[in-house]
């Protein structure tokens, strides 16, 4: 799964309160049928495999066997160190990835710079994991005269070239995987800060600072209590939801000798069942699964609000507010020069030769294209990005409908039953895939499309559309009465009322294709565990080079540049839409 | 399901997939053709396409990539299976075989293996693969300029690897070995040959369900193992370092940047090393070293061919695949060992691949990769089973811990692997 999907989390958490009072719409009616095609592919594709899988965990070929399973998967040695450290990348990265990006959006604020300084953070967010995941691998190769870090953690600590730290080792892999996760995450946090910290009305800190409050009163009273208190737990359960995707970064960065030091529960479940679900694996994966649906419900619980929040009428023009201190804008000019030495890294070695980027450092030759000459004048790339292509196309393309015509019926619900499915969306959206991929398979084995592209398409539509359907039920939800009106009235039919609502929601519309095409462009478990025959997506693509990393790293560099491209075009364009579409219930 | 909803999502659905058979060009034909699952890549993949270019109906093949279990689990379920598939492994062949997924196959009389390799493919008496293509895993590469003199037998390689690996720490010259360790099957190749060396007879017993792994074979070849791999600077820039080394990456050390002098590997190991060459000087090989000079243990690993059951001209396909000629166009091209013996040596394009050739003909020595045959996850992947077993040894002796020891941990892991895979005592 990308990280950039849970972008919208945000006003998803905002949407399991009370209810809201007053709907301008009518009563659900015979368009109740609307969403027949996005209950079906969520009970076929996301409940139904759960329930297999539960039922899995407890079974052993339909024999009840009570918790064995779990007792024998639990008490598997390494089990322990494997629970603790997917304990820890869900604690330590999001506050790692929380502080920092409170830090740099409030360091990038006001200042001229700032938004180039928020640009180059949001570049990362775009990218695929896995090319993260190859960006960091050759920042930390083992050998001094190639890996940058290696070499500087060299000189630092003074050792010799054949004692150099290794980055890779058993030792530090998890701090190196780590490090790659809160450089892709980071963007992402201070995108969502700064929408808070713009959202604090300044007239809050003029009224504190009357009262004879000093810098800490105005942080405490007028920034954090108002509105960052929730806006970092948000953040902090986001990061913590996401970091149950660290698998494409284990896949990619980690040689085959320190995957057990690396291994966290999303891998150990692939290692013990792979593309079934059985027995042990079963079991790993319903704990897996408790844990991570039971995080987002407890945060979005904690974080409730009224649904939708209370209308902030648009505050005036902010006066002007001197710029941060000098100190703050170095720190974000020192984070936007440090969060470009990887992309660097990446351009820099894909701009060598096979020969060149395996066996020196690409600082010690001269650069050249050799590696894209070989790429673009192959056909195996452009067959590759072509069938990505006309994938994540028709699966956002198919997600959009199936979750507009979910959302217009939903979006009239109100109370108890708005709140639940709130919920039953929030749970289906966070499912890992790989817990649920055996009974997937049996599932496109009856409509007879396993293994096949369109039974690879199926999965990311289902796995898309609970997502999707949140987004555009709050954003029609959150539409002004008159709005409305105007369109039950102007609209003869459900659908001209639709597509006249759908109108006033671009963003929303926007940001829903953009994460979703983006998502599968990026996508590596959903490809590996239902590959299709004949093509293969970009992220297995990319995967199964790493496979001889060294002797592959130009061209494995080049085409990860290559396949690049696109996502970071898309999210950076439309980076505007995609807050004003996904945070529209807590911030508009 | 509304029809209606129902037909829009499958008009989408299968625009979807129409765009991909458009995109994925070459695999579409206009009358069906036979359908191959290949493991195979890259430049493999073209050479196969080559080879079954000559056959007489047209033939699709699709590249599973390397988890091509999963890949026809998954086709099986959605009874879209192909019609020939070819594994890498024999336990696959009969695992499927058991399954009744496989129809028997007969090779053409052209066909001949070496012993011991047919009864690798059968399962209740009957034969449900046939061998296409071979490796001969026995086989150490070193520039001649780096290594005049190869060692003739195993006291000799550990004596010309202290002396290095002396030279080596005093004045920063090569390594004696290089090894790439975070591949874990580079570790169960170096111990399946030490294995035939030391234990033949009990080599073949260790891939039953009633295997030993505590007993004195296996405790045998990895002591053997210890005393070479523990040599202080044996290896490129340590173990530590060794265990983040690719093989690809070793075969680099020794031709292009020349940090270390030997490495054991396949006979594929030529085309890796290819692109890497510097200067005219290709590096050459000699025999895996056993206790006495000359012969020496023999492993060789390969791909089986199978066909699915009531697949359409799978078995004549399989069948014309065993054809003495039908795998001409690839032995041309190089980077190909048939398993075949009816295979002419003449047919082999150089010098080194016809002395392979050769070698793998003589009776008696043949082992088949012992991993290969392991049964379930103890088969080894990457962190799983028999290859994380040997890293954890590889670690162990190259960090100073004493052989008894390290040989009691790995010897317990095997054990306890086996008995959770269904097989071993």
């Amino acid at each position: 799964m990308s990280e950039v999907r849970v972008l919208g989390e945000l006003a998803v958490l905002d949407d399991v309160g009370p209810a809201r009072r007053g709907r301008a719409y009518p009563a659900a009616g015979a368009t109740s049928a609307l969403l027949l095609p996005a209950a079906v592919l969520l009970g076929g594709l996301v409940l139904w495999p759960v329930l297999r899988t539960m039922h899995a965990s407890v079974t052993t070929d339909g024999r009840w066997v009570g918790a064995a399973h779990f007792r024998t998967a639990l008490a598997a040695p390494g089990t322990g160190a494997v629970v603790g450290r997917t304990v820890l990348w869900a604690l330590l990265v999001p506050a790692v990835v929380t502080a920092l990006g409170y830090l740099l959006a409030a360091a990038s604020r006001r200042s001229q710079e700032g938004g180039l300084v928020r640009l180059i953070l949001l570049v990362p967010v775009a990218l695929p994991l896995v090319v993260t995941g190859v960006t960091f691998r050759l920042m930390y190769d083992p050998d001094p005269s190639r890996g940058l870090a290696t070499l500087v953690a060299t000189r630092l600590t003074g050792r010799s070239v054949e004692d150099a730290p290794q980055l890779l080792g058993p030792g530090m892999v998890t701090v190196a995987l780590m490090s790659a996760f809160v450089w892709a995450w980071v963007g992402l946090a201070v995108l969502v800060f700064r929408s808070a910290l713009d959202a604090v009305p300044p007239s809050l800190a003029d009224a504190v600072r009357a009262y004879g409050g000093g810098r800490r009163h105005v942080l405490w009273d007028a920034q954090w209590r108002p509105l960052l208190l929730r806006t970092t737990a948000v953040v902090f359960a986001l990061v913590a939801v996401g970091t149950s995707r660290t698998f494409d970064l284990i896949l990619v960065m980690t040689p085959g000798s320190v995957r057990d030091e690396a291994s966290v529960l999303a891998l150990r479940i692939w290692q013990t069942s792979g593309g079934t679900t059985t027995g042990d694996g079963a079991a790993l994966g319903v704990v897996w699964l408790v844990a991570v649906i039971g995080g987002i419900m407890v945060a979005a619980l904690f974080v409730r609000q009224a649904w939708p929040p209370p209308r902030v009428e648009a505050a005036p023009e902010p006066a002007p507010v001197a710029p941060p201190r000098r100190v703050f804008r170095l720190l974000a000019a020192g984070a936007a020069v440090a969060w470009l030495v990887p992309l660097a890294v990446l351009v820099a070695t894909s701009a060598h030769g096979r020969v060149d980027a395996a066996a020196r450092g690409w600082w010690s030759a001269p650069p050249n294209a050799e590696s894209y000459h070989d790429l673009v004048t192959g056909t195996e790339l452009w067959r590759t990005l072509g069938f990505t292509l006309v994938l994540a196309t028709a699966v956002t393309a198919t997600v959009l409908v199936v979750a507009l015509l979910a959302a217009y019926p939903l979006a009239w619900l109100t109370g108890p039953a708005a709140q639940a499915t709130g919920l039953l969306l929030l749970a289906a959206s966070v499912v890992p895939i790989q817990v649920i991929a055996g009974p997937v398979n049996e599932v496109l084995g009856l409509v007879l499309s396993s293994g096949t592209a369109q039974g690879l398409a199926l999965v990311h539509i289902a796995l898309g559309v609970p997502f999707a359907v949140l987004v555009l039920r709050n954003a029609f939800a959150d539409l002004p009465v008159e709005q409305v009106r105007d369109a039950r009235l102007g609209g003869r039919r459900w659908w001209h009322t639709l597509r006249r609502l759908a109108r006033h929601n671009l963003s929303a519309v926007v940001a829903v294709s953009v994460l979703e095409f983006v998502q599968v462009w990026n996508d590596l478990v959903v490809g590996r565990l239902f590959s299709a025959s004949g093509a293969s997506p970009l992220g297995p693509f990319l995967a199964e080079q790493t496979r001889s990393f060294v002797s592959n790293s130009g061209a494995l560099a080049a085409s990860s540049v290559l396949a690049s491209v696109l996502p970071v075009v898309l999210v950076v364009l439309s980076r505007r839409h995609l807050v004003a579409g996904l945070v529209s219930g807590g911030v508009r | 399901m509304r029809p209606a909803i129902r037909a829009s999502r499958r008009t989408l659905l299968r625009a979807a997939a129409v765009g991909a058979t458009a995109l994925a060009a070459g695999c579409s034909g206009g009358s069906r053709s036979v359908q191959v699952a290949v493991v195979w890549s890259t430049s493999e993949l073209d050479r196969f396409r080559e080879v079954v270019a000559g056959y007489p109906a047209p033939v699709q093949v699709v590249s599973a990539g390397n988890d091509i279990d999963a890949f026809l689990r998954a086709r099986h379920l959605a009874g879209t299976s192909p019609d020939v598939a070819i594994l890498p492994r024999p336990g696959l062949v009969t695992e499927y075989a058991q399954r009744g997924w496989l129809s028997p196959v007969r090779p053409s009389t052209g066909y001949a293996v070496p012993a011991g390799l047919s009864e690798l493919l059968t399962a209740e008496g009957q034969r449900y693969g046939v061998w296409v293509k071979a490796a001969h895993k026995s086989l150490v590469w070193h520039l001649p300029s780096m290594l005049p003199v190869p060692p003739a037998n195993w006291d000799e390689l550990v004596r010309r690897t202290r002396e290095l690996g002396a030279l080596a720490r005093r004045d920063g010259g090569p390594a004696p070995l290089a090894i790439g360790a975070a591949d874990g099957w580079v570790l169960t190749d170096w111990f399946e040959n030490v294995l035939a060396d030391v234990a033949p007879e009990s080599y073949n017993a260790l891939a039953r369900a009633d295997a030993d792994w505590q007993g004195s074979a296996v405790r045998e070849a990895l002591d053997r193992l210890a005393g070479l791999w523990s040599i202080d600077g044996a290896f490129v820039g340590g173990g530590r370092r060794a265990l983040l080394t690719q093989y690809e990456e070793s075969v680099i050390q020794v031709v292009h940047t020349r940090r270390a002098v030997m490495l054991v590997g396949a006979d594929f190991t030529a085309d890796v090393a290819d692109p890497f060459q510097r200067g005219p000087q290709a590096p050459v090989t000699f025999r895996f070293p056993g206790a006495s000079s000359g012969g020496g243990p023999l492993i060789v690993g390969g791909d089986a061919a199978v066909a699915f059951a009531d697949a359409r001209g799978g078995v004549e396909l399989v069948e014309w695949l065993t054809r003495a000629d039908s795998f001409q166009p690839w032995l041309r091209s190089g980077g190909y060992l048939s398993p075949n013996t009816n295979v002419t040596i003449d047919s082999y394009r150089d010098r080194v691949a016809q002395r392979l050739a050769e070698e793998m003909r003589t009776p008696g020595t043949l082992r088949f990769d012992l991993s290969d045959q392991l049964p379930g996850p103890f088969t080894g992947s990457d962190g799983v089973g028999i290859w994380r077993i040997m890293q954890g040894f590889f670690a162990d002796v190259t960090d100073g811990v004493r052989a008894g020891e390290a040989i009691r941990r790995a010897t317990g892991l095997l054990a306890a692997a086996a008995r959770n895979a269904g097989g071993g005592r």
